[in-house]
């Protein structure tokens, strides 16, 4: 109880002392919350923009805050009770930070944060071991039949969780599902031949794929993918099974309009820059920029969209 | 309290957290009860079997009835503990520190030092360390006041 | 040879040095993870020559799986948990006085278990990747039962064998606080977000270790003086025991093996290696009192680890554990993608690197060995100093790594009820091992499980796993009988 009143009246003192204007913003550093541990491929994406955007702006400094794990949950539910001060924002994924909104796990919602805008992407992809049989998206439905095709996905509730249960859904088969712990298990399970098939993000594999340690079957985007084109989409081959995940920037919501706007620009200014291209090239990071309004509509169709999955089979 | 006690309540606490494990893997959902339900029951029959196997023992040997102390320095042992949490609490508001400032010298003579150039040595010794080694060179950061 | 003069150049030595040595620094800090500074470091590396970087990372791993042996000797405050095994043999002997010969045995141990590991990352990686690969759920799972099976070698006099392995299974209950991986439900989380991923092993190692070591200290009554009689001896040449050569050799070609293999393997090659010297060793009555031969054998073992786990890392992108998946993060950064490509478009930046960890194991070597005599010291600081010191990185590192207060709350949990626990006879490294080792188990389990559609059989089917089957009797056997052996011995009398 005394813990409270001491915590609240701090809380007070604060909100009067640092109340931010956006005239001497910034006059402190700001926090970049990453959803996940350092030196993955979303907190380098955090990185090289930090890194970017201090050179461009005279005046601002960014300081990188991991909180990895739980499906970036716990990223997520601290950037959604930051305090909307402007010196703190977060990086978000897509489809975990909707997963987790409609599997009723959250505490956030979207309208707990302001959307900034999207950076990158990575499609999804099917994979399977070099030697396997299955050779098409068709064969893999063909294979499924049985009821006993072990497919891994990383983790539930996870991008390649969903994408595996549309195809499910067209192709009208069940999969012996395998949640892993994240790519790594993936890709030695297919790398092992311990698994039939896995579900899983192009930059995740294409290495493995060109070295013929594995074979990708299907990219599961609307078009083939700039780098890697001989590797067909699933809709070619049939099947309308779309995902890819995305990677972003979002802020508290309630962030005084001048500074967000401010934010936003600089996101959009750096996104644009050649420095940056290079950089995330070199990273193997597809960029994807969509502005602060249309990302904000591509998530709510995504949540919708993932609701409907779950309606239909809650995990 | 007797040590024997002490050691068959703990045992009891045991069977009853492994009952009480045992009857939640029920609402497991979906494949879980394939997997990880059947890991969690296997660790609660082995926890309250194997608890039941030493109560039964520590029972049929009637215990030494020599007291169990955690500490020889009540005081001292307490005080740290209350130290500690304290450091604990006032880490989210004011960060490493300022905190640890305080608490260095305070246990330090709490445990009986009395040379003072020791004692203001040894705590800017560490925290310049710390500086060093988690702000500029690994850039972790801390929270309360930046400076 | 051309490789080699890249090593040696003036910059290059300087990298390895400053990496080496921060390293060390960091793996002796009870809280702070090689995986943790590897992974801040990676940006860092962005703006440097690649190979600079590389190296200056490589160095770091090295340096910091050596250096968590150093507080774990001292102070029986394992730096990291892959030194626990290190610490139970290690303490006692600094108590009696032979710090300096433990630090000298550990550095030793460590040198050759790294460099071999290193030689065999150099010529027969891409051979033994593939080999690695057999390797699926279902033998993770025995890896993670073999080295449960430690738990089994710790009980003695002091700790009976159905409390070290309540002890164990209590670490395992533990550890199944979090997010259920099979199906994304929360298991035991009180509504914590801080618990959605578990309880995290660090700050349980810090409490259980470091913080309960600390309470002892500031609650005894008079010091108990360390017998500083033999610490004179110690600055003089402390000859390494004899015949402590194969129980390295042992740790070191274990080390590498497990390594290799996916998982947390550090910390199991350790006990597996400390198990295994403990049946092997003419003096198994020493163990638990201070044989410098178990901390040969651990050292080497989680030392080997290091090239061990680089092995898939580099020739098929699959990290062998958590400090090498941040390092790979390093190699993408620079554009150099794990595959053949490695050995073939980037081979002059690959194998500068593989040689530099070679330089960075003679790197601590020096340090080492330089240094251990003045190390040995620190077993002398007086309480009153030690203890708020200590405590204030205990406080720090539990922080630290996942930046959440929360985890100093747990971690002074974790002292408070371990303290009654060990009180009471109960096993703090059983403890410790179960709860690190509990979600390695767990997976393997699950996934085997699901990969077998359901049927136990999975986990006796492949080669892999008879042989280990057979490996996990040999260890599991000897110590049972004579445990029962010891039991009907009190009996009767």
């Amino acid at each position: 109880m005394i813990r409270k009143l001491i915590a609240a009246g701090l809380a007070g003192t604060m909100l009067v002392g640092t109340a931010a204007f956006a005239a001497d913003y910034p006059d402190q550093a700001v926090t970049i919350i990453v959803p996940s541990k350092a030196g993955g491929s979303t907190d380098t994406t955090a990185r090289i923009f930090a890194e970017v955007a201090e050179s461009k702006y005279e005046g601002f400094e960014f300081v990188i805050n991991n909180m990895g794990g739980s499906g970036g949950q716990k990223g997520f539910e601290a950037i959604a009770r930051a305090e909307a001060d402007g010196y703190t924002i977060g990086m978000n994924f897509t489809p975990q930070m909707v997963a987790h909104v409609v599997s009723g796990r959250a505490d956030y919602t979207l309208d707990s944060f302001h959307i900034m805008g999207n950076v990158a992407q990575d499609a999804g992809i099917v994979a399977v071991p070099k030697d396997s049989a299955i050779q098409s998206m068709a064969g893999l439905a063909e294979a499924a039949k049985g009821g006993d095709l072990t497919v891994s996905v990383n983790g539930i509730g996870s991008d390649d969780f969903l994408a595996a249960k549309a195809f499910e859904k067209q192709a009208g088969v069940t999969f012996n599902l395998l949640p892993t712990k994240g790519s790594t298990e993936q890709k030695a399970g297919i790398l092992g031949g311990h698994v039939d098939a896995a579900f899983m993000n192009l930059s995740q594999m294409i290495a493995q794929h060109n070295a013929g340690d594995a074979r990708i079957i299907a990219i599961l985007t609307e078009a083939r993918d700039a780098s890697a084109d001989q590797i067909p989409t699933a809709k070619e081959q049939g099947f309308e099974v779309y995902m890819s995940a995305t990677r972003g920037f979002v802020a508290p919501a309630g962030i005084d309009a001048g500074i967000q706007s401010k934010l936003d620009a600089m996101l959009a200014d750096v996104l644009a820059d050649p420095a940056f291209k290079k950089k995330t090239a070199a990273s193997k990071i597809a960029l994807l920029p969509m502005s602060g309004p249309d990302y904000t509509a591509y998530l709510q169709q995504l949540q919708a969209e993932t609701q409907e999955v779950y309606d239909a089979a809650p995990w | 309290m007797s040590r024997a006690t002490v050691d068959r309540l703990v045992l009891a606490g045991f069977i009853l957290l492994s009952v009480l494990l045992y009857l939640s893997t029920d609402s497991y959902p979906g494949i879980a009860q394939k997997t990880s339900a059947k890991y969690v029951r296997f660790l609660a029959v082995c926890l309250g079997g194997l608890s039941l196997v030493q109560l039964g023992i520590s029972l049929l040997r009637d215990g030494r009835e020599d007291r169990l102390s955690l500490t020889e320095h009540l005081p001292r042992f307490l005080g740290l503990i209350a130290a500690l949490v304290a450091f604990g609490l006032s880490f989210k508001k004011l960060g490493f520190f300022i905190p640890a400032a305080v608490f260095i010298p305070l246990v330090a003579i709490m445990l009986g030092q009395r040379n003072p150039v020791l004692i203001t040595l040894t705590t800017i010794g560490l925290l310049a360390f710390v500086y060093l080694i988690f702000i500029a060179l690994l850039g972790v950061t801390l929270p309360g006041p930046r400076f | 040879m051309e490789y080699l003069s890249v090593v040696f150049t003036l910059p290059a030595l300087l990298t390895i040095l400053i990496g080496t040595f921060a390293g060390v620094v960091v793996g002796g800090m009870p809280g702070l993870t090689a995986t943790m500074a590897v992974g801040l470091l990676v940006p860092f590396t962005y703006t440097m020559d690649p190979t600079l970087g590389l190296m200056l990372l490589g160095g770091i791993y090295c340096g910091a799986m050596y250096g968590g042996s150093i507080p774990a000797i001292l102070l029986n405050t394992p730096g990291t948990p892959a030194a626990v095994a290190t610490a139970i043999e290690g303490y006692p002997m600094s108590r009696r006085g032979e710090g300096g010969l433990a630090l000298k045995t550990s550095v030793v141990a460590s040198f050759t278990g790294g460099t071999f590991s290193v030689f065999i990352l150099l010529l027969f990686a891409p051979l033994l990747a593939r080999q690695a690969l057999n390797f699926g759920p279902a033998e993770t799972f025995l890896l993670a039962i073999m080295g449960l099976a430690g738990i089994i070698s710790i009980a003695d006099e002091n700790t009976s064998l159905i409390k070290a392995l309540l002890s164990g299974i209590l670490g395992m209950i533990i550890a199944v606080v979090g997010t259920d991986d099979m199906s994304g439900s929360l298991r035991y989380t009180a509504g914590l977000v801080e618990l959605i991923d578990g309880v995290d092993f660090m700050p349980a190692l810090i409490g259980l270790f470091s913080m309960i070591q600390m309470l002892e200290l500031a609650g005894q009554r008079d010091h108990a003086p360390i017998d500083t009689s033999a610490l004179g001896g110690a600055r003089k040449r402390a000859k390494l025991p004899k015949g402590i050569g194969k129980f390295m050799a042992l740790g070191s070609g274990t080390g590498t093996v497990i390594g290799i293999l996916p998982g947390e393997g550090a910390t199991i090659a350790a006990f597996i290696s400390y198990n295994f010297a403990k049946q092997v060793s003419k003096a198994k009555a020493m163990f638990g009192k201070g044989n410098p031969e178990g901390v040969a054998a651990a050292e080497a073992g989680n030392n080997g680890c290091v090239g061990g786990s680089l092995v898939p890392t580099i020739t098929l992108g699959i990290p062998g554990n958590s400090v090498a998946a941040a390092l790979m993060g390093a190699f993408i950064i620079h554009g150099m993608i794990p595959g053949p490509e490695l050995f073939t478009i980037y081979a002059d930046r690959t194998y500068p690197f593989i040689l530099s960890m070679f330089v960075a194991n003679v790197t601590f070597l020096i340090i080492g060995l330089a240094f251990a005599p003045y190390l040995a010291r620190i077993a002398l600081i007086p309480p009153s100093v030690m203890v708020p010191v200590v405590c204030a990185f205990a406080v720090l590192g539990s922080y630290a790594l996942n930046q959440s207060v929360f985890d100093i709350y747990l971690m002074i949990a974790f002292a408070v009820f371990g303290l009654l626990l060990k009180k009471l006879g109960f096993s703090l490294e059983g403890l410790i091992l179960g709860l690190i080792l509990g979600p390695i188990a767990e997976g393997g389990f699950s996934q085997g499980m699901i990969i077998g559609k359901g049927s136990p059989t999975i986990f006796f089917q492949s080669e892999i796993a008879k042989v280990m089957w057979l490996i996990i009797l040999v260890l599991l056997l000897p110590p049972l009988v004579s445990h029962i052996r010891r039991l009907r011995g009190t009996k009767a009398r």
